[in-house]
């Protein structure tokens, strides 16, 4: 049995690594763009709640709102309904690049709420202690709150990637491919399920090095 | 060095508004050791945050070292001073020099010369053996310590200690308090001290402003005594 899986890895190594290939290219992208736009909205998040440093109602309902509204609408229709806007910024509303701005989207917002989460855990007098020390507020969101909360950001992101790999896999609807769309197409809808089991384990390895490789990091980082 | 004309602060409390700071006049002078007395919720650290411009009053003027205390002025006028914390407010994530280096890392300077006074000061708090030990294995004294070896690596002008002893024992509080006063007369650093425990004040002050439902009710001048430990025995007999 387990040379039949064997077989059919051999049969389609070389579909599984651009397939693999392309996940990771869409990951990437959408990874980079998550943990800066989501960590600064996360901040805004912040400190313009009603007891943050810079409370501003209109402010934290507009960007909070955005992040709702992204998160709840179904995945697959988002993707649907971001293709003009693809088709905007890249010319195109289809293929691997057009997929990485709903999966950037999507990443942003789930980054800025388990942003703006784990600086919540952040002991509140590190503000006063900041300015008492000479800090303004960026060197305060640098040097105290960011090393302060590392830790927890380290898992939130990781938990932010992970999701990012779950969504991945739909997004072949827009021609966006990966293993997620192999598993489908040539696995379920094919009837080889033998494809669509390895490519099922290749996926659950994946998440298991991501997860452990942040749980690593954020114990190295967190000396609490 | 530090001059509060007719300062007020009000404060919402469950809707309403409360003046908790009622026209405050007050001038502490250079290498003081200026005390602030009174019970919890008087309004002597308010007074305190007030004097580091991290609160805004609402009526009168304060002045830090000659110039006057506003928006554009604090954050630049704030870097010449510093503060001590009840609850030390060390950040758990870093080492204990990490610590101390903190405020070096948001001020123009050398590294290397940063990282020799660090461990100077590390040295002259009497911590020279826990340069890399985490916040999490130190004793409250030894926090404390840290965040004064912290508030001096930028050489203040002027410390704001708000209640700096009284989440220590007695022992410990004796040998904070006897530090407050080396650097005092080492450095010629004025110190402004809040405190609820009268021992704290009457050991280390020179006046001393007793606070009273957010006004100062008398300013009092001290003679300030040796700072001597005292044991649970000794304090116990004392008393009768």
């Amino acid at each position: 049995m387990i040379k039949q899986y064997v077989e059919t890895f051999i049969n389609f190594k070389e579909e599984i690594f651009i397939a693999f290939y392309e996940t990771l290219d869409m990951i990437f992208t959408a990874m980079i763009i998550s943990l800066i736009i989501g960590l600064f909205l996360g901040f805004i998040l912040f400190i313009t709640r009603s007891d943050g440093i810079y409370r501003n109602n209109k402010i934290y309902f507009i960007v909070s709102s955005l992040i709702n509204i992204t998160r709840s609408i179904p995945f697959i229709l988002f993707i649907i309904v971001m293709i003009p806007f693809n088709r905007l910024i890249l010319g195109t509303g289809f293929g691997v690049h057009a997929s990485k701005i709903p999966l950037s989207l999507i990443g942003i917002s789930i980054f800025a709420r388990f942003t703006e989460q784990d600086l919540l855990d952040v002991n509140k007098n590190i503000y006063e202690t900041s300015y008492a020390l000479g800090a303004n507020t960026i060197q305060y969101f640098i040097h105290f709150l960011l090393r302060e909360a590392r830790s927890g950001l380290i898992l939130s992101f990781t938990s932010t990637i992970i999701s990012l790999l779950s969504y991945s896999t739909v997004m072949g609807i827009i021609g966006g491919g990966g293993l997620g769309y192999l598993a489908i197409s040539e696995g379920y809808y094919n009837f080889n399920y033998k494809l669509m089991w390895i490519i099922i384990i290749l996926m659950i390895l994946l998440v298991q090095i991501i997860q452990a490789g942040g749980n690593l990091i954020a114990k190295i980082s967190d000396k609490r | 060095m530090i001059r509060l004309e007719n300062v007020s602060k009000k404060f919402e409390i469950n809707g309403k508004e409360n003046t908790v700071i009622k026209d405050i006049n007050l001038s502490i002078y250079k290498r003081e050791i200026f005390g602030l007395v009174g019970e919890t919720g008087s309004g002597k650290s308010t007074i305190l945050r007030l004097m580091n411009g991290f609160i805004k009053p609402d009526d009168g003027n304060i002045y830090l070292m000659g110039e006057k205390l506003n928006r554009k002025t604090r954050h630049q006028l704030v870097k010449d001073t510093s503060m001590i914390f009840q609850g030390f407010n060390l950040l758990s994530n870093l080492n204990v020099i990490d610590n101390v280096l903190l405020p070096t890392k948001i001020r123009k300077g050398s590294k290397k010369e940063n990282i020799n006074r660090a461990k100077e000061l590390l040295s002259f708090v009497g911590l020279e053996d826990f340069h890399q030990s985490t916040i999490r294995t130190l004793s409250g004294g030894q926090k404390q310590r840290v965040a004064i070896a912290r508030t001096l690596i930028t050489n203040p002008k002027i410390i704001f200690c708000d209640e700096p002893t009284s989440a220590l024992d007695d022992k410990m509080s004796f040998e904070i308090l006897r530090l407050l006063k080396d650097i005092n007369e080492k450095f010629g650093t004025t110190i402004v001290i809040v405190s609820h425990d009268i021992s704290v004040i009457k050991a280390l002050c020179n006046r001393v402003a007793i606070i009273e439902n957010g006004r100062i009710e008398d300013i009092i001048s001290l003679k300030t005594k040796e700072i001597k430990p005292v044991s649970y025995k000794e304090a116990l007999l004392g008393d009768d």
